[in-house]
């Protein structure tokens, strides 16, 4: 579903934030993506979003290569993801109802059709009785959760959540990833960077470990067989 | 799946407007100040036009009679008349003539007088008829060279005394008249690129007040043309909104202009006044903001857009 091949990511004016990554994610995986601060995390899921395109090497996404679709075609990519960031990206004069609203707009998507489905949103992330209410009135824990809804209301097969927990107390972080745990059962596919998955989650998971732009495992499971 | 396809777009437009006119609603006084600066800008180009129009088909009015005046010698006899009048119906540049002896001229001048006392008194002083027999003459050609041509010709008849064509001040007036309509093009011209600059201006803070909301929406999808349909919205509203509120503000200046001109045109026996619709011109006026401001707005956001950047 997600193929990487030899993908290289250099910003202008400094070295390369990523090299040479090769890795496959399948349909239905929760994948985490860690690594320390500067590590190319965030860049990885960029590449994914098709928000950045790489300097070299493949991005393959639903058999797409990014480097080769059009400028116009972007934003139709774009929709397949849901994302969410460390800084949960809210519109602040718009209340919860109208930040979650805003994908389906984008989709064109509107009236009842669309409260339907922003409600059954919010209701998942537990805010369905702050609809009416505006994000600056939210924790931050609740803040995370509306972007969460705005994420999944367009009901998109991969979420792509960069530190979502990253400035959550242990109490709220533990929330996120419970919701983030009940998609992933529905079989919608995961990927999530952070810094401290490792003390907390389950071996089952995916692991994409990256040190100073390089990739050094690809896979939890494999590298226990090693270490054992 | 076309179908879908137009009842999204449809979807986009009708979201874009409802957006818009609810931010132009918050900010209504804004809005209402741009809206006025546009019907100013409009209001101009406009009052001149409907001046020059006005003049301009009066004096095609005139312009159309291409009539010659033919005063015969004091001393014509009805002989005399009658080989005049042969020698005008065989002209070929002549279409119709017609004669008006000197006792109906003098008849119709002294109606004429007894409604105006001071010139009756001149015509009371006068014991005996002073004017000429005439003949008036419709030329077929309306084109000033040929009528001229055609006055030369006529005042060198034997017992003609004089042939008037009173074709010089209509050139000249119409003359005038040209360089009043490039004068307005040119005013019009320059409003225009002043309106563009202010409805781009405005535009453009506006895309800068919604950057994170520009940012988010493409983030998550959106194309160009979504983000951009709200604010081509906008420069589209102030456009028509400016050109409504010019409508209004021209009829004003017309209905207080054609006051005074009332009483001014009442001292020349004349009803001249400006028609307070002129459609033509409205609807001109309303099409040309809108555009202007879909052009500004356009203009903007194309220059935003390269500036916000969601990498």
């Amino acid at each position: 579903m997600i193929k990487f091949d030899q993908v290289t990511k250099r910003y202008p004016g400094s070295n390369e934030v990523l090299k040479n990554a090769s890795f496959t994610i399948e349909a239905g995986e929760f994948v985490f993506v860690t690594g320390h601060s500067g590590a190319g995390k965030s860049t990885l899921l960029k590449l994914i979003a098709a928000i950045e395109r790489p300097s070299s090497g493949t991005v393959l996404i639903a058999n797409q290569n990014i480097s080769q679709l059009k400028e116009s075609a972007i934003p139709f990519m774009r929709r397949r993801f849901g994302l969410i960031f460390q800084d949960h990206k809210l519109l602040y004069d718009r209340n919860c109802f109208e930040n979650v609203v805003l994908p389906l707009h984008i989709n064109g998507i509107t009236g009842l059709e669309a409260a339907k489905r922003v409600r059954a949103a919010l209701d998942k992330v537990g805010l369905l009785n702050k609809e009416k209410a505006m994000p600056i009135t939210l924790s931050g824990g609740e803040q995370q959760r509306l972007a969460i809804a705005r994420a999944v209301v367009s009901r998109p097969s991969i979420l792509i959540a960069d530190e979502p927990t990253g400035n959550l107390d242990a109490n709220y972080a533990a929330d996120i990833m419970a919701i983030f745990q009940a998609f992933h059962q529905v079989g919608v596919t995961v990927i999530m960077a952070t810094h401290d998955a490792l003390n907390r989650t389950a071996t089952q998971n995916r692991l994409l470990h990256l040190d100073h732009g390089t990739l050094k495992q690809t896979n939890v499971a494999a590298t226990e067989q090693f270490t054992a | 799946m076309s179908k879908n396809m137009i009842s999204t777009a449809l979807n986009h437009h009708r979201q874009a407007l409802k957006l818009v006119l609810g931010r132009m609603r918050q900010n209504a006084l804004s809005t209402l100040m741009i809206s006025l600066v546009i019907a100013a800008a409009l209001c101009v180009p406009g009052l001149f036009y409907l001046g020059v129009n006005h003049i301009s088909s009066f004096a095609n009015h005139i312009q159309d009679e291409n009539e010659i005046s033919v005063f015969l010698k004091l001393d014509a006899d009805s002989a005399a008349i009658a080989n005049v009048k042969d020698a005008l119906n065989k002209n070929e540049a002549v279409q119709s003539v017609k004669f008006v002896s000197k006792d109906e001229a003098w008849q119709q001048l002294r109606d004429k007088a007894e409604k105006d006392s001071a010139s009756s008194n001149v015509i009371n002083e006068l014991k005996t008829n002073p004017l000429p027999d005439a003949f008036l003459v419709l030329a077929k050609s309306s084109k000033p060279e040929d009528l001229e041509a055609l006055k030369d010709e006529l005042k060198a008849l034997a017992h003609v005394d004089q042939a008037l064509l009173n074709t010089e001040w209509v050139k000249r007036l119409s003359a005038l008249l040209a360089l009043g309509k490039q004068i307005i093009i040119i005013v019009a011209g320059l409003l225009a690129a002043a309106l563009l600059i202010i409805i781009s201006n405005t535009v453009r803070m506006q895309i800068l007040t919604q950057k994170d909301e520009i940012i988010v929406s493409k983030l998550i999808g959106a194309t160009n043309s979504f983000i951009r349909k709200p604010f081509l919205y906008a420069g589209m509203l102030y456009g028509l909104f400016g050109g409504l509120l010019a409508i209004v503000m021209l009829v004003g200046f017309i209905m207080i202009f054609n006051q005074t001109l009332a009483q001014l045109s009442a001292l020349y026996n004349s009803d001249f006044s400006l028609a307070l619709i002129n459609l033509p011109l409205f609807a001109g006026m309303v099409c040309a903001a809108i555009a202007i401001g879909w052009l500004g707005s356009y203009v903007a956001v194309t220059r935003a857009a390269a500036t916000i950047n969601i990498n």
